[in-house]
């Protein structure tokens, strides 16, 4: 929903600049994300120092983004859906600075395993990235489209991510038992498995505060849907 | 901001949904039922058919842009209006269930169990701090020293102005800051013992220090009095009131709990209103 003109121009410049900054926030930690998941499948070093470089850039965009948050706090005390969007962007931010971390964790476990022959069980992350990537991009689009039902449709995404991932750490534990010389490999396969899980969740919650900004309602934690 | 009564806002809550009489929750005591409310100042009408109940003991803001009918709608709940020239009015407004404006009501008594604060603080100017406190007792007819005296503490201990004014209780009540005046109107106004406070823009002459001041009065005494403020300072009817009602070209756009109103109103009105996108 675009709203009127706020009486103050300098406060919807404000606003537009903060929601920029996440948006520009979210493509940096989608960016991050790819390349560090192609730095894994395509057993590219570069990529992986790419990936791990991007970070500082997405921890200036979190800092940044809170502080023009309190400062449009501080300025015009906004109310109803402007405060709820500075709100949920403050959040956004953190959530999306958390996903540039985990970026850089699989860009870190990538470069350990494109030291060793290739293992063929990487696949089994794929349908993972696919899904936490999915996710991702979904919520993000709820939030910058105000979309209620795609967000409200992020989060039970979730429980399949979860799957996949105890269904992968099995099958690596497994692994890790019949080829002792692999194990560190694997053992990386399963941390990249549960940064993915971690994405997901961040998905979740991003997907979780596009639903507050646009419609006022809280569905974190399971609870039965309740508005403010 | 001031944390509102959590009972006091479930109830508001369940008070936007009118309809929502078979609740099993006990009805919520209310001060005043406004019902279908219109005002006429000669051929001009400044509220249209407004209806509104408010709940005891608990503070209600009234917002709105300027010319909205705010001010006459709070006028209307002590017939303050009736002094104004050719004003007038239809519909019904019930105090504790009993017609205000009843042939048989006598507006004087009316204002004594409705007090009123102004937007600029009117003591008298020829009384002393003390005579200001009590003028609204002496004039009915109340004589006996000792119970002045008690009132005359009482009503300046719960404005929270006592221990700025015991030792000066003979000076003009001019001599006060506008802060310390607006706080003995409010004290004039509760040494009659009311039922109701309304307010019209109480702070609005005055620095944010005697503004919080009046903020916590009127946060303290809402356990004894039900309140009503017409405020203009969004910020301080998200910090202070249970209850807000949104009024437009003498109209009641939207009604319910604060928290509702200043976080997901239901009327667009109300949402370009309080963001700043009005007009």
């Amino acid at each position: 929903m675009i709203a009127p003109r706020h009486i103050l121009g300098t406060f919807d410049e404000a606003l537009a600049s903060l929601r920029n900054n996440v948006l520009m926030m979210s493509s940096l930690t989608e960016r991050s994300l790819e390349r560090a998941m192609k730095g894994l499948f395509d057993r590219d070093d570069d990529l992986c120092a790419n990936a791990i470089a991007d970070d500082e850039e997405i921890d200036q965009l979190e800092i940044q983004i809170d502080r023009d948050g309190v400062a449009i706090l501080l300025r015009f005390q906004p109310v109803a859906s402007d405060l709820r969007r500075v709100v949920a962007a403050m959040k956004l931010s953190s959530n999306l600075e958390r996903m540039a971390d985990q970026a850089t964790t699989i860009a870190r476990r990538a470069r350990k395993l494109n030291q060793h022959p290739p293992l063929p069980e990487v696949e089994l992350i794929r349908p993972m990235y696919e899904q936490a990537m999915s996710m991702f991009k979904d919520s993000v689009d709820a939030f910058v489209r105000e979309d209620v039902d795609l967000g409200r449709a992020v989060v039970p995404r979730d429980e399949k991510l979860d799957e996949l991932n105890r269904s992968a750490s099995r099958k690596l534990i497994e692994r890790m038992a019949q080829d002792p010389e692999q194990l560190r490999g694997y053992l990386n396969l399963i941390f990249v498995g549960r940064c993915l899980e971690r994405v997901g969740d961040h998905a979740t919650n991003i997907a979780e505060e596009a639903v507050y900004a646009a419609a006022a309602e809280d569905i974190r934690h399971q609870t039965a849907a309740a508005t403010v | 901001m001031a944390t509102p009564d959590p009972t006091v806002v479930e109830r508001a809550e369940q008070a936007t949904e009118p309809t929502s009489t078979s609740s099993s929750e006990p009805a919520a005591p209310l001060t005043f039922q406004v019902k279908n409310l219109s005002v006429w100042y000669g051929e001009k009408r400044a509220i249209d058919d407004i209806t509104l109940d408010i709940t005891s003991n608990a503070v209600t803001a009234i917002i709105g842009p300027s010319g909205c009918g705010k001010s006459t709608f709070i006028r209307c709940l002590n017939r303050m209006h009736e002094l104004v020239p050719k004003t007038r009015v239809d519909g019904t407004v019930l105090l504790q269930g009993e017609d205000l404006y009843s042939s048989d009501v006598d507006p004087a008594i009316v204002r004594r169990r409705v007090g009123m604060v102004f937007q600029k603080s009117n003591p008298f100017p020829t009384m002393t701090i003390g005579e200001n406190v009590v003028i609204g007792l002496r004039l009915n007819g109340v004589r006996n020293q000792e119970f002045l005296n008690e009132r005359l503490e009482k009503s300046l201990r719960m404005a929270a102005l006592w221990d700025e004014v015991k030792d000066d209780l003979h000076k003009p009540g001019t001599s006060l800051s506008g802060g310390q005046q607006q706080r003995l109107c409010i004290a004039r106004a509760l040494a009659v013992q009311p039922e109701v406070l309304l307010m019209d823009e109480p702070c609005s002459a005055l620095d944010p220090i005697a503004t919080a001041k009046i903020e916590e009065l009127i946060y303290e005494l809402k356990t004894q009095y039900t309140i009503v403020t017409v405020t203009h300072n969004m910020q301080q009817a998200g910090r202070i009131s249970d209850y807000t009602a949104f009024f437009y070209i003498g109209k009641l756009i939207e009604f319910g709990a604060t928290t509702k109103i200043f976080t997901n109103p239901s009327e667009r009105q109300t949402e370009d209103y309080i963001t700043g996108r009005f007009g």
